[in-house]
């Protein structure tokens, strides 16, 4: 009867709120301060949060400013017009940290058009300046000192400061933000701020590796002045709140039509303007991004021309749906482009769970990786414009194994292995089973619903084999979480990876995020341990030998001797055939309307997509002149170019 | 069992004098026998193989490796190179494959690239394929059988839930009424399209196809047998205030003997005109669910998924998506105008039409 009541109660709470959850929100939110905590904070953590004065800045030190760094982008680009683009989904939040903020919307809000520090510069790889003026390493003290440029504005007009880069290690430290993985990062990966000044302040880390510079100059303030409402309501009270950028686009809030269209307008007195490196980029004056669910529509959107660009990466799309003679693009009003770029490479292959049964044991799991028919997928499925994927660190330089080769297709050898883990006999359906009556059979899952064909070809190809594949096609969000909670059997997926000198080994292979406490202190494995989840290491790779050289080569500072260490590691992996290494694209192809320009030599060395650097621009008249040709039916050189400076 | 009362023999008569509707019900029993039988003529094995003197029927069986046929690979043999290779060396050997000689779930591609191909008799794509060179028509005829057999079952189910919670309502009646209705009207406001894709999205999806459409039929079922029992609960308030339910008391039957015996024999032309109808509707349901990508488990051939493929490629692959599009206006139609001939038929004031 107790419950009866409370049930009772609850469903009166919910019609109450239901019925007064309109017009609570706005008028009655509280005002909040949190300097004094910010202070406060700042106080209680004297080791983390330092304050000196400009004497204190060592005089010995090299400060780089990055100024005989090349230009990026072309100097003929223009300014102006509106660039037309799409996304899936409508953004859930425009906040930049936190909950549902880690979306297909956050390139525009945040990654591709903000400033660093510093940046990469796309071409070169060394660091050109961002809101820094100049910046120095000191190497045996693990600091970076940033003096920052004092033009450097945030869009609301305020100047970026020190304090600001203060504000964020507050701000990425706190419980607010709800995002554990910011708190993991900048608690343990930093250990101080020190400000100088207003303008000068420098950054430690804990250990001094070849890239350090890139772990401080690739920061983004937070700005305090926006942020003093910081407290438990954050996720709500800043859902949609445009912070005030460093970068060229602002948020205005009648361009924001939820679940329709979004709208970015560029400032035309952005501070950082007539830089060198930034005044040939960020060209149109507006981008409107409409949100379209299906790809098909997308393309057909783009073929009336309500889209100025479409990315052609599926050979469906390059070869039949916008083949080289369809009729705009012979008539000159569509071009197409292949850039091949240089990046390292999204991990596409299959992830095996070796903490499942029979996936534990090393025969089975080279057996799969004979079993998987990657070549097939490629040369078919791809039209062979894919390439093999070798290793899982591959497009690193010097830091990728050189000789190491992913293991072929071969039925032969596939059934020697599973024969060898007791495999032996078919049953009726053609399916290995073994003594005990278990199937080899595994649950095939990826969160990939575009990618699913790749799976229905593999999983033919396996029966071959003997092994069954039961595919499980879930929504990207569903199928990450399995894989993060380690549920899967076998999971088909692949980690993005960002512009990065040299791999990382411990959040995918290391034993602390595949088990607490993995291992004893004899260095026997622990009977006890428990499955980590929410981590990278998908494998459930946990080898001793593993561990020691993934701390040697954390800890290194030695890039001949990280080196050695990654090609030891990535053969490792590779032996422990927990990984099969599917494919990568070594390019990327998209169809824009003739209006949108690119540089001569297309686009940046390092880019990902064409849209990453915005070195593109509208040429407004030629717009016009084309629509209007496209109405008379005149005509225009057909352009399909093939961009492969840096294949 | 056969010793239909007059009615009932009138209403089958007058159901077969109606001719759309008969033509289409000898039509649909005709699909559906083609369908149950169609490893005999959709199949990538063979029907009969000679093989140095032994005849194989491999139809049926467990599957036969390549070494049974003296080809050097233990998996399933490819009986389509198997006759190929024999005819070259002019063997003595010999097979039959059926008129389509491909499973639903091969990819087989003429020119090495997997794309959809247009409908080629040479290469004995009858209906193209598909866009990782699946044959369409096999994956038309087992996803048809898939969705005739979903509908069927749940057709049964929803029928067994929704007549029995019916029945009793209308007969026992009082609180028991009451309460159910009251039920029936909360759980049928829960929107079961959604509801379906929710629960679905939610369970676990280890287990092997068929247990995963089964899932999918049972959470269907569970959100969809209440519309029956309002009929149900109805024509039995109706019947039972007759008074040959009450003599039927009165001699002493027990309430198992009035319902089975008495009621529901009555009742029966009301669930009868619904049963095509209710059919039309789990077709139409799944369909839609596969074309939303929430229905029935990846490879597994279905309509919907046919007809997803088919909208992406309008362009240039348009045979997708008429063969998938005409497929299920075939299957609906007919099974539409059984459902009209039904109803006509079953109709007690016999001159009214309807149009």
């Amino acid at each position: 009867m107790k419950t009866i009541y409370r049930n009772l109660a609850a469903l009166g709470m919910v019609f109450l709120l239901a019925s007064c959850g309109g017009d609570a929100d706005v008028s009655e939110i509280e005002v909040i301060d949190n300097s004094a905590e910010v202070a406060a904070y700042y106080a209680a953590k004297p080791e983390f949060f330092s304050f000196k004065s400009l004497a204190d800045i060592p005089t010995d030190l090299t400060w780089e400013d990055g100024s005989h760094l090349p230009e990026i982008g072309s100097d003929k680009a223009v300014k102006g017009g509106t660039l037309y683009n799409t996304v899936q989904d409508f953004p859930r939040t425009l906040r930049r940290v936190g909950p549902d903020s880690n979306g297909s919307f956050r390139p525009f809000l945040l990654d591709y058009t903000t400033l660093q520090i510093a940046h990469r510069h796309p071409n070169e790889f060394t660091y050109h300046p961002g809101l820094a003026e100049s910046w120095a390493v000191d190497t045996a003290n693990k600091t970076v000192y940033v003096k920052l440029n004092p033009e450097a504005r945030w869009s609301d007009g305020e100047a970026v400061t020190s304090d600001d880069f203060m504000f964020m290690f507050f701000m990425y430290q706190s419980s607010y933000i709800v995002a554990p993985w910011y708190n993991n990062w900048y608690a343990t990966q930093y250990t101080n701020i020190t400000k100088y000044d207003d303008l000068n302040f420098s950054i430690t880390i804990p250990d001094a590796k070849p890239d350090m510079d890139s772990r401080v100059l690739e920061l983004r303030p937070a700005p305090q002045h926006f942020y003093k409402e910081l407290g438990d309501d954050y996720v709500e009270r800043y859902q949609w709140k445009f912070q005030p950028t460093t970068g060229p686009y602002v948020i205005e809030d009648k361009d924001i039509k939820k679940g329709v269209s979004i709208a970015l307008t560029r400032q035309k007195d952005w501070w950082a303007k007539d830089n060198k490196f930034w005044r040939n980029r960020y060209n149109p004056d507006r981008i409107h991004i409409s949100v379209i669910r299906d790809t098909p529509k997308v393309f057909e959107a783009f073929k009336r021309g309500d889209l100025d660009q479409f990315g052609l990466n599926l050979a469906e799309y390059w070869y039949d749906k916008l083949p080289n003679d369809d009729k705009d693009v012979q008539n000159g009003y569509i071009h197409k482009s292949v850039f091949y770029n240089q990046h390292p490479r999204p991990t596409y292959g299959l992830w095996m769970n070796s903490h499942k049964p029979l996936l534990d044991s090393l025969d089975v799991r080279t057996g799969i990786q004979h079993a998987t028919n990657w070549q097939l997928v490629i040369d078919k499925f791809f039209r062979g414009d894919y390439v093999r994927m070798q290793t899982s660190s591959d497009g690193y330089g010097e830091f990728s194994h050189p000789t190491l080769k992913s293991r072929l297709y071969d039925i032969n050898k596939a059934q020697e292995y599973f024969a060898k883990a007791g495999f032996v006999n078919r049953g009726s359906d053609g399916i290995l089973v073994n003594d005990k009556g278990e199937r080899l059979s595994f649950t095939l899952t990826t969160g990939y619903e575009s990618l699913k064909d790749i799976l229905t070809i593999m999983k033919e190809e396996a029966s071959k084999t003997g092994l069954e594949f039961r595919i499980e096609v879930l929504d990207s969000t569903a199928g990450w979480k399995k894989v993060q909670e380690k549920k899967h059997d076998i999971a088909f997926s692949a980690l993005s990876v960002s512009l990065e000198m040299y791999p990382r080994f411990w959040e995918t292979y290391h034993s602390d995020n595949a088990y607490d406490n993995a291992f004893l202190e004899d260095g026997s494995v622990n009977p006890a341990r428990t499955v980590k989840t929410q981590t990278n290491n998908m494998e459930m790779m946990a080898i001793p030998e593993m561990d020691q050289m993934i701390n040697t080569y954390r800890a290194s500072s030695d890039k001949q001797e990280m080196i050695d260490l990654a090609y030891k590691m990535t053969q490792l992996h590779h032996d422990n055939a927990s990984f099969s290494p599917g494919f990568y694209q070594p390019f990327y192809r998209v169809g824009h309307w003739r209006w949108i320009r690119y540089p001569d030599d297309f686009n940046v060395k390092h880019s990902r997509s064409p849209a990453e650097y915005y070195v593109q621009w509208i040429d407004t008249k030629m717009k016009e002149e084309t629509l209007a040709a496209k109405k008379n039916g005149e005509s225009f050189e057909s352009e399909i170019n093939i961009y492969d400076q840096y294949k | 069992m056969l010793n239909l009362n007059p009615q009932t023999l009138k209403k089958l008569r007058r159901f077969r004098d109606i001719k759309r509707g008969y033509y289409s019900f000898l039509v649909l029993c005709g699909l559906i026998l083609m369908v149950m039988i169609a490893e005999l003529w959709v199949n990538s094995r063979a029907l009969v193989v000679s093989y140095e003197g032994d005849l194989y029927f491999p139809t049926y069986t467990a599957f036969h490796p390549g070494t049974d046929f003296g080809e050097n690979y233990a998996y399933e043999t490819n009986y389509r190179d198997l006759a190929a290779k024999w005819q070259e060396e002019g063997s003595d050997n010999w097979l039959i494959m059926p008129i389509v000689p491909y499973n639903p779930y091969e990819n087989h591609s003429s020119n090495d690239i997997y794309k959809p191909e247009a409908p080629s008799f040479s290469q004995e794509h009858y209906l193209g394929t598909d866009t990782t060179s699946r044959d369409i028509l096999a994956r038309l005829v087992y996803g048809t059988r898939i969705a005739l057999l979903f509908a069927i079952v749940y057709m049964v189910a929803v029928y067994v839930i929704g007549v029995v919670i019916g029945c009793a309502m209308g007969y026992f009646g009082g609180t028991f009424d009451l309460l159910f209705q009251r039920l029936i009207e909360i759980w049928s406001n829960i929107p079961f399209l959604y509801m379906v894709i929710i629960v679905f999205s939610v369970i676990p999806s280890t287990f092997a196809i068929p247990m995963r459409i089964a899932i999918l039929l049972i959470v269907m079922v569970l959100f969809s047998w209440t519309g029956m029992t309002y009929y149900m609960r109805t024509e039995t308030y109706k019947e039972k205030s007759r008074d040959y339910t009450f003599a039927a008391r009165i001699i002493g039957a027990s309430n198992t003997r009035i319902i089975f015996h008495h009621i529901l024999p009555n009742v029966l032309s009301t669930l009868v005109t619904f049963m095509p109808f209710t059919v039309v509707s789990a077709i139409t349901a799944v369909t839609a669910l596969d074309f939303l990508g929430f229905g029935l488990p990846v490879p597994t051939p279905s309509l919907g998924e046919l007809l997803k493929q088919g909208t992406a490629n309008l362009r240039t692959a348009e045979w997708i998506v008429t063969s998938a599009f005409l497929t299920l206006v075939l299957l609906l139609t007919i099974v539409t105008f059984i459902g009209e001939a039904v109803r006509e038929s079953f109709d007690p004031k016999k001159f009214t039409v309807y149009k």
